[in-house]
């Protein structure tokens, strides 16, 4: 196994390699205005050369509760893409925000993935843990070096499992830049920000 | 990858388990099988915290050094990367395991034309338990077509009175043999050494 799904916010396998972080900077634009904000991206990316890159991905959120005193919740996401029906499950685990640095200038998290077999829900839900919600997200993705950058339209689902049947969750996009790295690559931040900068004034990009 | 047979082998009468090993090897050997390597299936098993008598079996195949399987007690099972057992880590409060529990199969890794043969060692930390041998036909992936061939290779390395049966969840299977099927039976084989007796040799 080793595709990835387009339209995830990352696709580096992890076991032994060093502790792996997620930068993170999100912003959001109008419906009518993700055509020029697309339009400055095709001008900025890299993968742009065989047209444009699109995705549409169904992301399921599962969570379980860890009892005892502190009963905190731990949540797993199940994503998969809709385009590429043969394509392998991507499994994340997303960590609390760090928020040692309060100078960061974006969003840092850890971040654990794998890619499974199509049985990754039934299996969740076998080791307890439960559907918290779950959406359609459908854009574009480009790359900038080691950047990936999603322009997303969210879908919720009318009824559960019907594809057919979605409803957009707001009239805007979300846009996400991030960056898979190992833990310490601070000068991420400074090219992720630089990047943002450049996408100003269509979308103002922050941390979460 | 091909159709696979997992099976226990009795360590002879009078004899280590080290030197049953070496005796099957040998006899592959003379066989005209080549050593091609060292292979090692090992299988962690993670419980649920106290009460809960939920638990997960985490088993890796040295021929998939990439993969793991994951098989619960109710026989849900997941196929993914390695990054999964990181993911796992991440689930200490909820599934936990201790090193001392894992049980493994290691040993040396034979090639005989179409034919892999592994002869294993199984061990649970520093105690070992018994003996394991697979052996693989490769150019094959549906079990009813390549049983009987399988079985007649067995029987010339193991002897005659060695009759294979197809494992018991694998009998009517009629689509591909998957390296799932391979991990099932080894963890079959894996709980029948957890429940014996500990061997005195």
């Amino acid at each position: 196994m080793s595709s990835s799904l387009p339209g995830n916010l990352g696709s580096v396998s992890t076991t032994g390699g060093p502790n792996l972080q997620e930068y993170v900077l999100q912003g959001t634009i109008l419906d009518q205005s993700a055509e020029a904000l697309v339009h400055r991206l095709r001008a900025l990316c890299d993968n742009v050369d065989q047209g444009l890159e699109t995705f549409r991905d169904h992301e399921m959120v599962f969570a379980l509760h860890t009892g005892g005193q502190t009963n905190n919740q731990v949540m797993l996401r199940a994503r998969r893409s809709l385009d590429q029906a043969d394509s392998p499950w991507q499994l994340r685990y997303l960590g609390q925000t760090d928020l040692s640095d309060k100078s960061r200038a974006v969003t840092v998290r850890s971040y654990l993935d794998a890619l499974t077999s199509d049985t990754l829900p039934a299996f969740l839900n076998d080791i307890g843990f439960r559907l918290d919600h779950e959406f359609v997200a459908k854009g574009h993705m480009f790359r900038k070096g080691k950047m990936k950058v999603l322009v997303s339209k969210l879908f919720k689902f009318q009824k559960p499992n019907d594809l057919q049947n979605l409803e957009a969750m707001t009239s805007s996009r979300l846009v996400e830049l991030s960056v898979v790295a190992p833990s310490g690559s601070e000068n991420i931040a400074d090219d992720m920000k630089v990047f943002a900068e450049q996408l100003k004034p269509l979308v103002s990009m922050d941390k979460v | 990858m091909g159709v696979t047979c997992v099976t226990q082998w009795p360590v002879a009468e009078g004899k280590s388990m080290q030197q049953t090993v070496d005796f099957l090897t040998k006899k592959a050997e003379f066989m005209g099988a080549t050593k091609t390597g060292t292979f090692a299936v090992d299988c962690d098993t993670f419980h649920a915290s106290a009460g809960n008598p939920k638990f997960i079996n985490v088993l890796h195949n040295s021929e998939y050094p990439k993969t793991t399987f994951s098989i619960t007690d109710s026989n849900s099972t997941l196929v993914s990367d390695t990054g999964f057992d990181a993911i796992l880590q991440k689930l200490k409060g909820i599934y936990s395991t201790k090193m001392s529990s894992r049980i493994e199969s290691k040993g040396k890794r034979y090639q005989l034309a179409d034919f892999i043969v592994k002869v294993g060692i199984v061990s649970i930390g520093s105690s070992n338990r018994g003996i394991l041998v697979e052996v693989e036909y490769t150019p094959c992936v549906i079990l009813q077509d390549c049983w009987p061939l399988l079985t007649e290779f067995m029987q010339g390395f193991l002897g005659n009175g060695f009759v294979p049966k197809p494992p018991s969840n694998l009998v009517n299977k009629v689509d591909v043999y998957q390296p799932l099927d391979t991990i099932n039976q080894y963890l079959e084989h894996f709980n029948q050494f957890r429940k014996a007796q500990v061997p005195t040799r």
